[in-house]
């Protein structure tokens, strides 16, 4: 893996705070990141902070990134049960002139513009192309339920009455994308 | 045809021409179905290298471009010489641009040219910054630098043939990589990889060859008949046998379609035909296991001597022309229906009727799977090292002996046909009738005539290891056993040949005689008898 790239790439992430997309290292492993992307303006997912796990290959930037949707999305290229992502420049139309951040800027525009023709998730699919309406409604229900950053709040709240420190609580909750449970256990385990 | 301009045989080396479909449309109806059934060719890498470069070649000439350019041409369209010409002649801009090569305004030295500006550039992929003139370009003016070239492109080897097709690195840039670029950046191992995805290129991107499908062997088999029509058997030099259409194991007489169902069908059934695999079974007599260790179907039980046909475990004296008895044991005949049985018991019984009926011919054709499996054994044993002892004994050249590998070289073949007429049976003879009888008759004879070519290299020739025999004995055993194969060889060629057109003869008044008649001594045919005085 080429480190000093990747180097770069993370110093360039950080120092840009316009496009709504944060990419961190988990531990001190580069090789597995986890990226936060807004949901787009205008669409069902606005409002919504949607956690993304990022793991890198030894022939990263030659192979695509892994990634894949931690916080739950109704949308069609995503998979409602697992996060996996359809999306052809993580496949095999990836370049490796292409960077992580542009790899996330891609999965927030494909928020935007979903292809139901080329679907990850067939159920969601086939409810975008009969029933926009209620497609529209499912996914903004989720977006409130799972990406709410309202909710992470809420969270944080419940984790420090329990007298767990601020710092640990913010961190235990980002490892856990947001989920409160494995965050306590988290906690609980002093992992 | 006139595009192959510049080589000398074109009919031979150029696998794009139609010149063999034209010799066999000048051949009478009879003969041209002979020639097509021969139609195929077995190539080394040696082989293959040199129509490739000939193709190749060709198209560097006609077309005027690289011969890397030419080579990716043909890969585009699948190594059709005469389509690369057509397309290129009819829209020489949208090919190049559908196959990544450069526009034909810029000049062909510049495909893959340097920078040679004195400034920094950075890379777009390691975000370093270079002297520009260390940067390389494939002609599209995406440059980048010679570290993340190499890193590219060995990536792009390690994911396989697909590396011939990759592109420059830049995102949706669709200039392809030229070799000599690759070339370049690719050292030892990766370098080797790539050529040799090139030239087994030639066979895996064309429609009329495929790799035999033998372990280990790199031959290709180049077929000049109908593609895609009826089924094709290939013999390959490594001992293989397969189906060129299909890739399955050579399946004369039977047609693709219905080796596919068949094969499905044992797949499906195979819970249920475990026992039919179990490689023993009770001696019908003293009921003590027997494990067939042998090609042929006559069983004697080394205990208690009991001599029995391995197929229907009856006695083998009720077997064959030795006691001029009916050999009987392909037959499969429908049990009768019990009067006023119940709609239930009638269901079931038809359900047990339609698994017995499956497991008749599914036994069948396992055993003789097994047997040609062995015989396959027995010849590569007796090929490698027995054949030199059997010089040894009888003061005989090995040159002089070619005919006991003849002999058993037929015997496997022949376990290959029958196995497959059974699953011709299976979907072929449903209905129980004259078509049926006869079937059943020359499967019979054929595996009848084929026992008694088994017990003589099974048996007779086994004794001119074990005992002391004159050399007139042996000088009468080739005569007995050449003259065995020619017959047996003869047999079979005409029973898959009638079976392939599914027996045309069946209407005629002579099979009539024969299948109707109801004494087994009459039904004999001539040309078993024949076989069995050679015997």
């Amino acid at each position: 893996m080429d480190t000093n790239r990747l180097a770069k790439e993370l110093r360039e992430i950080q120092s840009d705070t316009k496009s709504g997309v944060t990419v961190e290292v988990l531990g001190d492993n580069l090789a597995h990141m986890q990226g936060t992307l807004k949901g787009p303006e205008e669409s069902p997912y606005e409002g919504g902070k949607f956690y993304v796990d990022i793991q890198l290959t030894n022939s990263y930037p030659f192979e695509a990134p892994k990634m894949r949707f931690i916080t739950k999305v109704w949308h069609p290229n995503v998979s409602s049960a697992n996060g996996a992502i359809c999306l052809d420049i993580l496949k095999d139309q990836w370049s490796p002139a292409l960077s992580i951040k542009t790899a996330m800027l891609s999965l927030q525009a494909l928020l935007s513009t979903p292809e139901p023709n080329d679907p990850q998730d067939a159920v969601v699919a086939r409810q975008y192309l009969d029933s926009y309406e209620e497609f529209v409604k499912h996914a903004k229900e989720w977006t409130a339920k799972y990406a709410s950053e309202n909710r992470k709040d809420e969270k944080e709240e419940k984790l420090k009455e329990m007298g767990f420190g601020e710092a640990a609580v913010r961190n235990a909750l980002s490892r856990a994308a947001g989920d409160e449970q494995q965050a306590l256990e988290l906690l609980l385990t002093g992992l | 045809m006139s595009q192959g301009a510049g080589t000398q045989d074109t009919d031979d080396s150029d696998p794009d021409e139609g010149d063999a479909d034209y010799g066999n449309a000048i051949l009478s109806g009879v003969e041209a179905h002979v020639v097509k059934r021969e139609e195929y060719r077995c190539l080394d890498a040696e082989q293959v290298l040199e129509r490739q470069r000939e193709a190749v070649r060709g198209v560097t000439q006609v077309l005027q471009v690289t011969q890397d350019d030419a080579t990716q041409l043909l890969r585009a369209f699948k190594w059709n010489v005469n389509r690369v010409n057509d397309e290129w002649f009819g829209d020489e801009e949208g090919i190049r641009e559908k196959v990544g090569l450069e526009s034909s305004s810029s000049a062909p030295d510049e495909a893959s040219g340097m920078v040679d500006d004195g400034a920094e550039v950075t890379c777009s992929v390691c975000y370093d910054e270079f002297p520009a003139s260390k940067h390389t370009h494939v002609g599209c003016g995406h440059n980048f630098c010679a570290t993340c070239w190499s890193g590219y492109l060995e990536n792009a080897v390690s994911d396989g043939p697909s590396v011939l097709d990759l592109r420059c690195p830049q995102e949706g840039c669709k200039r392809r990589v030229p070799e000599p670029m690759a070339k370049r950046y690719l050292k030892g191992e990766s370098a080797e990889r790539l050529d040799v995805f090139k030239w087994r290129s030639w066979v895996d991107d064309n429609p009329r060859v495929k790799w035999c499908t033998g372990a280990g062997c790199e031959v290709a088999v180049l077929c000049h008949g109908d593609r895609g029509e009826g089924p094709v058997d290939v013999h390959c030099g490594c001992g293989a046998s397969f189906c060129w259409s299909c890739q399955e194991d050579a399946h004369r007489p039977v047609d693709c379609e219905t080796v596919k169902k068949w094969l499905v069908k044992n797949s499906a059934e195979s819970e249920n035909m475990n026992w039919i695999l179990a490689n023993t079974k009770p001696c019908p007599a003293c009921k003590r296991p027997i494990e067939k260790n042998l090609g042929c179907m006559h069983m004697v039980c080394s205990q208690c001597k009991f001599e029995f046909c391995w197929m229907c475990c009856g006695k083998w004296s009720e077997h064959g022309e030795r006691t001029g008895g009916y050999y009987a044991c392909n037959k499969y005949s429908q049990s009768r229906e019990k009067e006023g049985a119940s709609e239930e018991e009638k269901r079931r019984a038809a359900a047990k009727q339609s698994l017995e009926r499956y497991t008749h011919y599914y036994e069948r054709w396992a055993a003789h799977g097994a047997s040609q499996t062995k015989a396959a054994k027995d010849l590569a044993e007796m090929r490698e090292a027995k054949i030199l002892r059997l010089g040894d004994l009888q003061n005989t050249p090995v040159s002089q002996l070619k005919f006991v590998l003849e002999a058993m070289e037929q015997i496997a073949e022949c376990r290959r046909v029958l196995k497959w007429t059974y699953g011709y049976g299976y979907y072929w003879m449903e209905e129980d009738g004259l078509r049926k009888k006869f079937f059943e008759f020359i499967q019979g004879d054929a595996e009848s005539t084929l026992e008694l070519l088994t017990e003589a290299v099974e048996k007779d020739l086994e004794e001119f290891f074990t005992e002391e025999k004159s050399l007139a004995d042996f000088a009468d055993f080739r005569g007995r056993l050449t003259g065995l194969t020619t017959t047996v060889k003869k047999y079979f060629t005409t029973m898959v040949t009638e079976l392939e057109e599914g027996l045309p003869g069946v209407g005629s008044e002579v099979v009539r005689a024969v299948s109707l008649e109801a004494t087994p001594a009459a039904e004999e045919p001539p040309k078993l008898r024949r076989s069995a005085r050679l015997a």
